[in-house]
């Protein structure tokens, strides 16, 4: 037993060397950080002066601050809103609906299909803070494009970033990352076999019910993993809502990572900016742990 | 083996497969999909939705290039008021911009070779490993994927400053590095899996080292895998802004989403903002994106619908 256990091991030793520098990097910026970022949760870290360069073990207080911390309880609920707004009612849906209608104009031959499809990935290849700087512009309450728009149409303008923050950075996430999943489910439509609607037209099935009979069970289980994985996405937005907002006004759109970051740099509280950091990344844990069985069982 | 590897993959990489099985069986057999005719109700609500679509995601763009190119640029889209190229002449007079691109161009290229070479050797590694446990190896890598940078903003922080890595390339350069590896690692993996073991083992045998083997055998058969790594990298690494926020900020160091950043920050307050300088930043900042996008578009998808990272 030992001996076949040293021979594996010696069999293996040239490719665990193979594997050492990019481990090392790993460890250097994804589980230093992480242990880091636990280490200082139970200190009173400082940006500046003596607590940075001296933090004093302070236990949990930093926990107990911050599960009492009303600011917190708002920032949870600003992620959440989010979440559904920007992730679940955004991009999944409309990107689902976008990739339907794409499917189907393509079915049928027409060539607009291929030019919405370019639009909707440009908006996502673009780097963030591109996008952030574009709908700063799209917002601006005097001459952007938006109200400028709604005034041609007759209607009164809108001060969108300083009186519906939450429904602005939502719609500009939306434009942003509608692609992913529309990409995804162009994807698997093209998988679903085309004799299986030709029976069912046969049959006399109207578009709905073939729909609802055919396509949807297919799409179930990637659904499934696509509405995870934008949630996560989402849950660690940061640059968008900066540029926009920068989480006001008021913290109508603080979510969690900007918190963590205003907490750390503008507040100098390294230590609870950490704790942050930490409950952030436990509940991201929690979604990829999901997330992985998930992938697995589909397999 | 795909199986296997499917097995612990997540959506957007299971997804990327099934683009990847259809494109290749777009390429055998033409899609046999029949065409219905549409009646010309279908047709005009289908435009319809597709011009509501397109001005949506496509007037934000045109804004940036009429603002680019317009000496009175403001927020609302209009033909160029006094049409100029002065917009981009003045980034590279007054904000030192010149300096700022050749800066972002030697991380971006540095960042990729690190990561070519380390995913490379990883991913190969990986592959040829027998453990018993090396599931749990790549199942690692996956989660070490879904971990928002975002949240470990701070943290790295604290952690460069600590070891010295801020206002340095160094720094910058190993974390766009380790940022874009678990993706790529997994994605190279699955190439050196596709590589059948024979051809490396017979190298091996005419007494070439194992090292040797890899360079000279297999490294050539990996090579669309290593121009996806290195496109990848190179993107990720050019559009990455939070670490550069945090860890330079010396005017000399300066990267192009340091420069864009600072440029719309300091706009804000009494001064008029001068959309015209920044959208015509966002339009040089854009370009090698693009031009990657319209040249190599199944690499871009493939490689952005692994960011389930937040940015």
């Amino acid at each position: 037993m030992a001996v076949a256990r040293r021979g594996r091991l010696a069999r293996n030793r040239l490719y665990l060397a193979g594997l050492s520098p990019a481990a090392f990097l790993l460890a250097l910026f994804f589980v230093g950080p992480a242990l880091w970022a636990l280490g200082s949760s139970f200190t009173n870290r400082a940006l500046v002066g003596i607590d940075a360069a001296n933090p004093r073990f302070v236990g949990l207080d930093n926990y107990v601050r911050l599960f009492g911390d009303p600011d917190f309880a708002k920032v949870i609920l600003n992620s959440v809103v989010f979440v559904i707004g920007s992730a679940i009612i955004g991009q999944f849906v409309l990107g689902l609906l976008l990739a339907l209608l794409i499917d189907h104009a393509q079915l049928r031959g027409f060539l607009a299909s291929n030019f919405v499809y370019a639009a909707v990935l440009l908006a996502w290849v673009n780097p963030t803070i591109i996008a952030g700087f574009l709908w700063v512009a799209m917002f601006d309450f005097y001459n952007g494009s938006l109200n400028t728009g709604l005034h041609v149409l007759g209607a009164q303008p809108a001060n969108w970033l300083g009186e519906g923050p939450m429904l602005a950075v939502i719609i500009a996430n939306t434009w942003r990352g509608t692609a992913f999943t529309m990409l995804i489910f162009l994807g698997a439509l093209r998988t679903v076999p085309s004799d299986i609607y030709e029976a069912a037209r046969v049959d006399g099935a109207g578009a709905v019910r073939r729909f609802w009979d055919h396509t949807l069970p297919i799409l179930r289980p990637i659904a499934a993993l696509t509405l995870l994985s934008v949630t996560m996405a989402t849950f660690g937005t940061f640059i968008l809502i900066q540029t926009l907002t920068n989480g006001g006004p008021a913290y109508q759109t603080e979510v969690i990572a900007l918190y963590a970051f205003h907490e750390a740099f503008q507040n100098h509280a390294v230590g609870y900016g950490s704790t942050i950091a930490v409950v952030m990344l436990a509940l991201n844990l929690a979604f990829a742990v999901v997330f992985l069985r998930w992938s697995r069982a589909r397999a | 083996m795909t199986a296997d590897l499917t097995a612990v993959a997540g959506a957007e990489l299971a997804t990327d497969q099934l683009a990847t099985e259809r494109l290749a069986a777009r390429a055998t057999a033409p899609a046999p999909r029949p065409k219905a005719r549409a009646g010309p109700l279908e047709w005009i609500l289908i435009h319809l939705t597709f011009l509501v679509v397109s001005v949506f995601f496509l007037v934000p763009f045109v804004w940036l290039l009429s603002a680019a190119f317009d000496a009175k640029a403001t927020a609302y889209i209009q033909f160029p008021v006094e049409p100029t190229i002065m917009n981009f002449v003045r980034i590279f007079t007054e904000h030192d911009f010149g300096r700022v691109l050749v800066n972002s161009v030697f991380v971006a290229v540095a960042t990729m070779i690190l990561v070519v070479a380390t995913v490379a050797l990883a991913g190969y590694s990986l592959s040829r490993l027998d453990l018993r446990r090396k599931d749990w190896i790549t199942y690692a890598v996956l989660l070490l994927q879904t971990m928002p940078i975002s949240a470990t903003m701070v943290p790295i922080y604290g952690l460069a400053r600590q070891l010295g890595l801020r206002n340095s390339y160094l720094g910058l350069i190993l974390i766009h590095a380790a940022i874009e590896l678990p993706f790529l690692i997994w994605l190279m993996k699955g190439f050196f899996d596709s590589i059948p073991r024979h051809l490396e083992e017979a190298a091996w045998l005419d007494g070439r080292s194992k090292l040797r083997a890899l360079v000279e055998i297999v490294l050539p058969l990996a090579r669309p895998g290593l121009g996806i790594a290195a496109g990848l990298a190179f993107l990720s690494a050019w559009a990455e802004v939070l670490m550069v926020v945090i860890l330079i900020d010396q005017d000399s160091l300066k990267t192009v989403p340091l420069a864009f950043y600072e440029a719309m920050r300091t706009q804000g307050g009494y001064v008029e903002v001068q959309y015209g300088v920044i959208a015509a930043m966002a339009v040089i900042y854009l370009l090698p994106v693009m031009v990657v996008f319209f040249a190599a578009r199944r690499l871009m998808v493939r490689g952005l619908m692994s960011s389930t990272r937040g940015l």
